[in-house]
């Protein structure tokens, strides 16, 4: 039996056939492909009246797939072929996800304005289509300094979150464009990639676009040659020693209006006004490009080991941006502070500095401390969005980690999904120690945080976004986007009017195993979060605005198998957050809330057969005692089962 | 100061407050060396051309066996920082994603008794009748309850599989401790052992029991130099010699992994350090 025998398809039949029509008897050998399948169900509900399959989806386009109450499945079939010795190829097939079970009636035929029961109402979501992704042909070649060329998909892995990110894992293969790679120098110690990236019309740009829905152009957004170009190189100079250097270049291009050839000309005659001829208007059906967006991230950062367990790893980052205002509308103005970059052209720097000692003294003992400097106008405008985290503090909001991008992707989630925050304007250190010894591990974090972005009557009203929410300490856990239900800040909001900020986290951490107890598992981890922001330092309002956040946050875990491939678990989780003068405004004053939560939950992951069911029930009770506006109670209980078979 | 009130600092004080105690050492270690560069099987080997897996990520350079009473640690380093690109705690895993190291164990010495073929997914590899297998320690990037189900694969074998209380990655180094229960109680330095050094991965083959295969041309994530079929030996790097760590290993390496589809399986030597 070979190892190809379930997934690999041998042609050899067919392509018998095949050889005798073209002469290519050869192709018979070399002809196959893998196949894996996956089908995926997932089965979200909650004690609430919404309808869906998606706990956040898309904030600014209704999506008519988010909500709370529903079961949706989606397919997918990824290929990959072996065309010859030296070359690759493959591609993905994946059903739209959003399709309810009770959506079976749907084609995808139509999509009307509102839902019917036709058949043809709710759009290609509802109905499942399957969707072209991942396509890929990949040469390896045999050229020297040149390991493989490769024309279509990748999820740009091969450079880092400060530059082009890693593309999520939901988009992992959606991103295409031309890249290559290879070796040279002495023993291979150079290793290279660069890509050409066709950029996406949504989210890398001003208003989250590369053009389209810009009110400056009008509706002629020109996006067919928008694209992006990386590139990477790793020195390696000693087994010990890595350096390391990432680059990207965005450049988004607009037709210029004034090119009589383009649509939509303002010289379609290269006549003023009286009928004189334009100087320098020619018709010549080719058409100017001008640039209404461009941006740049470039970083270096050195790896090093030395006495066996000592490792430090620095990183020096720029980041850059210019914006033709003419081509690119001002969203911080006219889009009520919702915007994924600073509304002028830009250049910034950043640093990271971890020294990390791996159990020097071999008892068990680990220490690592980082000192970071986000400058406030740093952005990584094609970095990652999420899934990808750049500093060793646990955070404020935690779980997903710390990216230097106002373009975070904090959608697409389902309630037990973590968040990531944007950590610009950073300026701080962490210290870290782990101690492990057979079967526990204890970790405990302090980081302190001072912001660049301190300043007293910063211009967010056409400069720098708020994201309308600014106050509070985020509840991710009931977070919605219209903040209706006064969910604290959006984690993008680096940026206030008046700010004099200071932050201390204190985390410590406790996992401990008894094997001898059926392998019974207890993680625990206790936060504190002192966040200070003085807000407006003189002026009214001065004296009674100092926002004092005082944040407790206890959580526990106990998890073991009960038997081979069955797990389970029980969480429990209290949150108490005091906070002064927490919401209301300089002139009218601030209240005091207290927010009082406890989250309990039960989970299992079942592994038989080569399919994974996984099954989390969970009850939130939160009571929130705001001073200047109603309490507000939630009784939450919600849950979300999912089985997969991939073969 | 607001900022720095005494009870904050207190508060971080207690929260930053570690135990100290109770840390202690003076175990008996067995250490087995392998040279740098011969992550290649058989020498023709080629690694997958996705960039997580870097340059000496599947380079063995170490196993360290370390008596600890009650409890076995096994640690496996390689060539380069462990790290994890595919974020394992998404997934149960253990704090790393690419690697994945089978450590054999002959723990009688015997002719007849243990296994002579290897678990599934590492292609065609024997043992010697009288180097028989007897116990396999997985120290896979996978949690418990995935990797226990993937083991039905193992047929037979699965009982002799043992998967480790904790697994986890310290550096260039995977740690695995297992109860000494679950491995005989035949005394340490009577142990024949050697590592199987693959990759993780988390969609296998049907057959395949979480490993990456080799193909005669590689890919993405697939490696390169080897056969299409199950003919060669799926390991990137294994002790050889006398686990040494002698530059000359290497050549052993590939000669004991050299194979001919058909005619020739490639053996997987033990390394008995004890006899």
């Amino acid at each position: 039996m070979t190892k190809t025998l379930r997934h690999r398809l041998r042609a050899t039949a067919l392509l018998g056939l095949l050889s005798a029509t073209f002469a290519h008897a050869a192709w018979a050998d070399l002809a196959k492909f893998e196949v894996d399948g996956r089908i995926y169900t997932k089965h979200l509900y909650q004690n609430d009246d919404s309808q869906g399959i998606l706990t956040l989806g898309n904030p600014f386009w209704p999506d008519k797939v988010s909500g709370h109450n529903g079961v949706g499945t989606e397919f997918e079939l990824t290929f990959r072929g072996k065309v010859s010795d030296s070359v690759e190829a493959g591609a993905r097939v994946a059903s739209r996800f959003g399709q309810r079970w009770q959506d079976w009636w749907e084609s995808g035929a139509s999509d009307f304005p509102a839902e019917n029961t036709s058949g043809d109402s709710a759009g290609v979501n509802r109905a499942a289509l399957l969707q072209l992704r991942g396509t890929y042909i990949q040469l390896n070649t045999r050229v020297p300094g040149l390991d493989w060329f490769r024309v279509g998909a990748s999820d740009f892995s091969m450079f880092n979150p400060w530059t082009i990110g890693k593309v999520r894992y939901i988009d992992r293969d959606n991103g295409r464009g031309y890249f290559a790679s290879g070796h040279f120098g002495k023993d291979d110690e150079f290793q290279y990639h660069v890509g050409f990236i066709a950029m996406p019309k949504l989210f890398v740009g001003p208003g989250w676009s590369t053009g389209l829905g810009d009110p400056n152009l009008g509706g002629n957004a020109f996006w067919s040659r928008d694209w992006a170009y990386a590139a990477a190189v790793r020195w390696q100079p000693r087994e010990e020693t890595t350096v390391r250097w990432v680059a990207d270049f965005t450049q988004d291009l607009e037709v210029d209006k004034a090119d009589p050839d383009a649509v939509g000309s303002t010289n379609p005659t290269c006549l003023d006004q009286l009928g004189q001829p334009i100087p320098g208007c020619i018709i010549n059906h080719a058409v100017d490009m001008l640039s209404r967006y461009s941006s740049w991230n470039s970083t270096v950062d050195i790896d090093h080991t030395f006495l066996d367990n000592w490792r430090v790893q620095g990183l020096i980052a720029l980041s850059g941006q210019r914006i033709d205002p003419t081509l690119a509308g001002n969203g911080v103005a006219l889009n009520q502070g919702v915007f994924p970059l600073v509304y002028k052209d830009a250049d910034a720097f950043a640093g990271t500095l971890r020294l990390t000692a791996n159990d020097p003294w071999e008892v068990g003992l680990s220490l690592q401390a980082e000192y970071f400097n986000i400058g406030q106008d740093y952005n990584a405008i094609f970095g990652a969005r999420r899934e990808s985290d750049v500093l060793l503090t646990d955070g404020l909001v935690g779980g997903g980690g710390q990216l230097p991008t106002l373009n975070l992707a904090n959608e697409f989630i389902d309630f037990d999904d973590e968040w990531v925050e944007s950590c610009i304007g950073w300026h701080g250190g962490t210290g870290l120690a782990t101690w492990e010894k057979d079967e526990t591990r204890v970790r405990a974090e302090y980081t302190y945080i001072d912001y660049n972005q301190n300043k007293q009557n910063r211009n967010v009203d056409s400069i720098y976004p708020t994201f309308l929410h600014s106050e509070g300490f985020t509840d991710t856990s009931v977070y919605d986007y219209a903040n209706t239900l006064d969910r604290g800040r959006d984690p993008r909001s680096v940026f206030k009017r008046d700010q004099l900020r200071h932050t201390q986290i204190a985390m410590t951490n406790v996992r401990q195993r008894w094997p001898d107890a059926h392998g019974l598992e207890l993680d625990a981890k206790l936060k504190y979060v002192s966040d200070v922001d003085y807000r407006r330092t003189n002026g009214v309002g001065a004296l009674g605005d100092d926002y004092d956040g005082n944040i407790f946050i206890a959580r526990a875990k106990l998890s073991m198998p009960l038997w081979d491939g069955v797990k389970v678990g029980l969480l429990g989780q209290i949150d108490h957050w005091d906070e002064q003068h927490r919401t209301g405004t300089a002139e009218l004053g601030y209240g005091n809330d207290v927010t009082d939560k406890q989250t309990a939950a039960f989970q299992t992951q079942i592994y038989w057969q080569g399919v994974k069911i996984s099954y989390y029930l969970e009850y939130v009770h939160k009571f929130q005692d705001r001073e200047r506006q109603p309490d507000q109670l939630w009784n939450i209980v919600r849950s979300k089962a999912t089985i997969e078979a991939a073969w | 100061m607001r900022f720095f009130s005494p009870l904050r600092l207190l508060t971080a004080a207690t929260l930053l407050a570690i135990p100290l105690s109770a840390m202690a050492g003076g175990d008996s270690t067995l250490t087995l060396n392998d040279p740098a560069g011969d992550d290649n099987g058989p020498g023709s080997y080629k690694y997958p051309t996705a960039p997580v897996y870097t340059k000496g990520s599947f380079d063995l350079r170490k196993l360290e066996i370390i008596d600890k009473g009650d409890k076995v640690e096994f640690r496996v380093t390689v060539g380069t920082r462990i790290e994890d690109p595919w974020n394992s705690k998404d997934w149960d895993g253990n704090g790393f994603s690419v690697q994945f190291a089978q450590i054999y164990i002959d723990t009688d010495h015997e002719a007849g008794k243990g296994f002579t073929g290897a678990l599934p997914g590492l292609g065609s590899l024997k043992w010697s009748n009288d180097e028989a297998w007897d116990k396999v320690v997985l120290i896979s990037p996978q949690g418990r309850a995935k990797l226990s189900a993937e083991l039905r694969k193992a047929g037979a074998m699965k009982a002799a599989a043992v998967i480790p209380t904790v697994t986890r990655a310290q550096g260039s180094t995977l740690i695995a401790t297992v109860k000494k229960s679950d491995l005989g109680s035949t005394p340490l330095n009577k142990w024949g052992v050697n590592v199987a050094l693959q990759s993780n991965e988390g969609f296998p083959l049907s057959t395949d029991l979480l490993t990456r295969p080799v193909n005669e041309t590689g890919g993405e994530h697939r490696f390169g130099g080897g056969a299409d079929g199950d003919c060669d030996p799926q390991v990137i790097d294994i002790l050889a010699g006398n686990g040494k760590g002698d530059a000359s290993e290497a050549g052993d390496q590939h000669k004991a992994l050299a194979y001919k589809c058909g005619s020739q399986v490639a053996h997987m030597p033990m390394i008995y350090p004890g006899q």
